[in-house]
């Protein structure tokens, strides 16, 4: 036999012996184990340790005391007993108007001058009737030619940055924290700011358009006319009543709503593209009574420091809840590129929202665990607590609560009969939907089985996951007063939340249950063994192709 | 943002060790008719506000203002003429002589805020290292400050969402200036541009390597048997 004949013997009995035997057929492997036996044991790879956690902060200090209860320009401001509470000069701003409280306020609230003004008190029973909101349009997580990291950053959950549209109220200054920073100021956040007014309110709402999209203001559900006074378009809706507010470009909308009820508002410009950016707020209008001076706006939603009079009539507690989801393919798109027009393009036209599927679920702008330093309920034992909830998303929600059968009062801003209420803990809430929830936290079995941190979520499973991640979403939980630390976080039984606090969890980079069995849950190390089998056999193999195809080619000219 | 990286480790390694002791001498920010917020001057009126605006203190180096400068900056969309430009000031770039006083009359023509801002400038004299004009719709604010004396290149800008990035973005040279500032449209390149080729170039390159490949391999091998052929006939 010759060398090459050799060698292609040679190397087919490597090839074929170096092949793993766990890939064998069934019938080899009986057939080998009836020639030589069973194989020795290998052990399975180890557990890898994972890699450490770099958890943010979870309840950060109060330093600037914004959780107390306080007195500012004569406002009652609430305390809010989560970690991270809303800005106290804002709620006083929002309350009595920008034209009405002490510069110091004004300053500290961060508003313009002009953000909110109250005028004058048109039924005479004690409060201001007319009322001027300015809202501007801002992009937070944009593009940008000069970095690649995105500007104006605002985290929905640790580690994620996805491009949105909101309307933010008009403030002063900066849209950054400082001129050193790249993160977004607090008050520039998701979701637009919850609107109140009161039944009977002369209401303009001008929308400023600093954005570098055109856009408009639709007011869901609140009593409209379809012109204004001016006789210009007043829906919002740039296929029916006017022309789109251009960048650079202000419109004002005029509203005098003769019903109360809990309301939505929304950008109609390519409303399937700019409302899911996130161009989207609450719209509440309280019932009118005397003395009833309503917090204009709620800043990324959650509680009401100041609580109108009606609301606090039958609640101790009211919660402006607004649900929403986002599709990652479309949360991209503003920052493939820094041109207007190639973002237009990407976003009308190369998106297909008929493709789409929601990834990432918001509760008030945040996905869990920062649902848990600011969007908690909370209350004691044998209070009244009263929830506005929207879904904003593209997906119906199936909103579900721990330990408690709450009541649906209103349905889209509309009592229903009393008889026909009942107690539930699912209610579905489609797209735009609106739901009064009254939750009566007494200890009978049937609206409350007793004190506890009892986690409120979408009870559609998508909706509490971050992009497939769970838990993350929406989840947020009632929390009974006994069960809240002195700084806000719940105490919740010795979970530690380190996974959920770090970026690389989210990023799926994390075993999830690996504190509570490593080694048990952690991940797999690599089988090398097998991996450099599979390398011999496979170029073993290839070599005596190669020579058996030589012999071929030869036998064939020799013949 | 690198540049304003650079700019801080200019200032806290060469400007600030040295004038340190300044600050000794008494409240710089201390101006009459001005008010404090978060430790800033503030010049507010209903058409908008200055933010450190600085009349009368030198600036280190300086021992007199060199020239009075008065400047009409207009800013908002109709100045926005180049390609992909969605909001532009009318002057991008402006040159001063060092220690000039330097008033910016900030003329906003939109129905929205703008703003005009400086980054760079010395701490000990502009806290936060800034100075700031913003001015509400269809208003013009002026604001006043003066320049150090060495050369170089100041960033501005507006600081409200993606006004920098869609258009509002410009340079301030003082003498000679310290290099150019990227991405200023109409005045120096863009750090990030978009490529702009028709769509589907990049698979048309792509298939005709593939087919030019695979047509001189199919030529070779022809060519081959060909050769081949001849020899044997040759035989």
């Amino acid at each position: 036999m010759s060398r090459s004949n050799w060698i292609l013997v040679v190397s087919l009995t490597i090839a074929i012996i170096s092949f793993p035997p766990q890939w064998h057929p069934y019938k080899i492997k009986v057939m080998m184990n009836e020639w030589v036996g069973v194989p020795e044991y290998r052990a399975l790879p180890a557990s890898v340790v994972p890699p450490s956690l770099t958890a943010e902060t979870f309840c950060p200090e109060d330093l600037r005391l914004w959780r107390k209860n306080l007195i500012i320009d004569d406002v009652e401001v609430r305390a809010e007993k989560t970690c991270v509470a809303d800005n106290p000069y804002l709620v006083a701003a929002a309350v009595k108007g920008t034209n009405n409280v002490s510069l110091g306020t004004l300053h500290a609230s961060g508003f313009t001058s002009d953000a909110i003004i109250k005028g004058d008190d048109l039924d005479g029973d004690g409060d201001p009737d007319e009322i001027h909101i300015r809202l501007e349009v801002v992009e937070l997580n944009g593009g940008s030619n000069i970095v690649t990291s995105p500007s104006t950053q605002y985290s929905i959950a640790p580690g994620i940055f996805p491009s949105l549209w909101v309307f933010a109220p008009k403030l002063s200054g900066m849209a950054v924290e400082n001129f050193e920073s790249q993160k977004a100021r607090r008050e520039l956040r998701l979701p637009a700011p919850a609107i109140r007014v009161e039944q009977g309110d002369r209401v303009i709402i001008t929308l400023e358009n600093t954005h570098y999209m055109p856009h408009t203001l639709h007011l869901h559900g609140a009593d409209h006319q379809f012109l204004d006074s001016s006789g210009e378009g007043n829906d919002g809706v740039p296929i029916t009543s006017e022309k789109p507010v251009l960048p650079g470009f202000s419109r004002s909308y005029e509203l005098t709503p003769r019903q109360s009820g809990t309301m939505f508002y929304h950008c109609h410009v390519q409303t399937h593209v700019h409302a899911m950016m996130g161009l989207q707020g609450l719209f509440i209008i309280e019932a009118n009574r005397p003395n009833n001076w309503v917090q204009t706006l709620n800043l990324g939603a959650g509680l009401v420091r100041a609580p109108s009079v009606a609301s606090k009539e039958k609640y101790d507690q009211e919660y402006d809840i607004h649900y929403q989801d986002l599709d990652s393919d479309l949360v991209r798109r503003v920052r493939d590129s820094n041109d207007p027009r190639l973002i237009t393009k990407s976003m009308h036209r190369d998106y297909d929202i008929t493709d789409a599927s929601a990834d990432y679920f918001l509760l008030n702008g945040r996905s869990f665990p920062y649902t848990f330093r600011e969007s908690l309920v909370i209350g004691e034992e044998g209070h009244r607590v009263k929830l506005r909830v929207v879904n904003g998303g593209m997906k119906a929600i199936a909103l579900h609560t721990h330990g408690h059968k709450f009541t649906i009062t209103h349905r889209d801003g509309v009592a229903i009969p009393q008889v026909q209420r009942r107690p539930q803990d699912v209610v579905a809430l489609a797209t735009s939907q609106r739901v009064d929830v009254a939750i009566e936290m007494s200890n009978d079995g049937l609206h409350a089985y007793g004190p506890g941190i009892w986690p409120f979520h979408d009870h559609q499973y998508q909706g509490i996951t971050t992009d497939g991640i769970g838990p993350g979403g929406n989840i947020s939980a009632i929390v009974y007063e006994q069960y809240l630390g002195v700084d806000g976080w719940p105490k919740t039984n010795g979970v530690a939340f380190d996974r959920y606090f770090s970026a690389a969890f989210y990023r799926k980079e994390i075993p999830v249950w690996e504190t509570y069995g490593s080694n048990l849950f952690s991940d797999t190390g690599i089988d090398w063994i097998l991996f450099v089998r599979i390398m011999v056999s496979l170029v073993c193999f290839l070599l005596s192709l190669v020579l058996l195809f030589s012999k071929l080619g030869q036998w064939l000219t020799q013949k | 943002m690198y540049l304003l990286w650079y700019f801080n480790i200019f200032i806290k390694f060469f400007i600030t060790p040295v004038f340190i002791g300044l600050l000794a001498f008494g409240n710089v920010f201390a101006q009459g008719q001005h008010m404090n917020h978060q430790g800033m001057t503030m010049k507010v009126t209903d058409a908008g506000f200055v933010m450190n605006q600085n009349l009368h203190i030198l600036p280190v180096g300086c021992s007199e203002v060199s020239t009075d400068i008065e400047l009409r900056v207009r800013a908002g969309r109709k100045f926005a003429v180049e390609p992909g430009q969605v909001f532009a000031m009318d002057k991008p770039v402006v040159s001063v002589p060092g220690c000039s006083r330097l008033t910016i009359v900030f003329q906003n023509t939109d129905s929205i805020r703008h703003q005009w801002m400086v980054h760079g400038l010395p701490k000990y004299l502009y806290q936060g290292g800034m100075f700031h004009i913003e001015t509400h719709a269809n208003q013009t604010v002026e604001g006043t400050f003066i320049l150090p004396p060495e050369d170089k290149s100041y960033l501005i800008h507006c600081d409200m969402a993606q006004h920098m990035e869609k258009g509002m973005r410009g340079m301030l040279v003082v003498g000679e200036g310290s290099g150019r500032i990227w991405s200023i449209p109409g005045e120096t390149a863009y750090f990030y541009r978009a490529s702009y080729l028709p769509r589907y170039i990049g698979l048309g390159i792509g298939l005709g390597l593939v087919l030019l490949c695979s047509l001189s391999c199919t030529y070779l091998v022809l060519n081959r048997f060909r050769s081949k052929k001849l020899l044997r006939k040759i035989d």
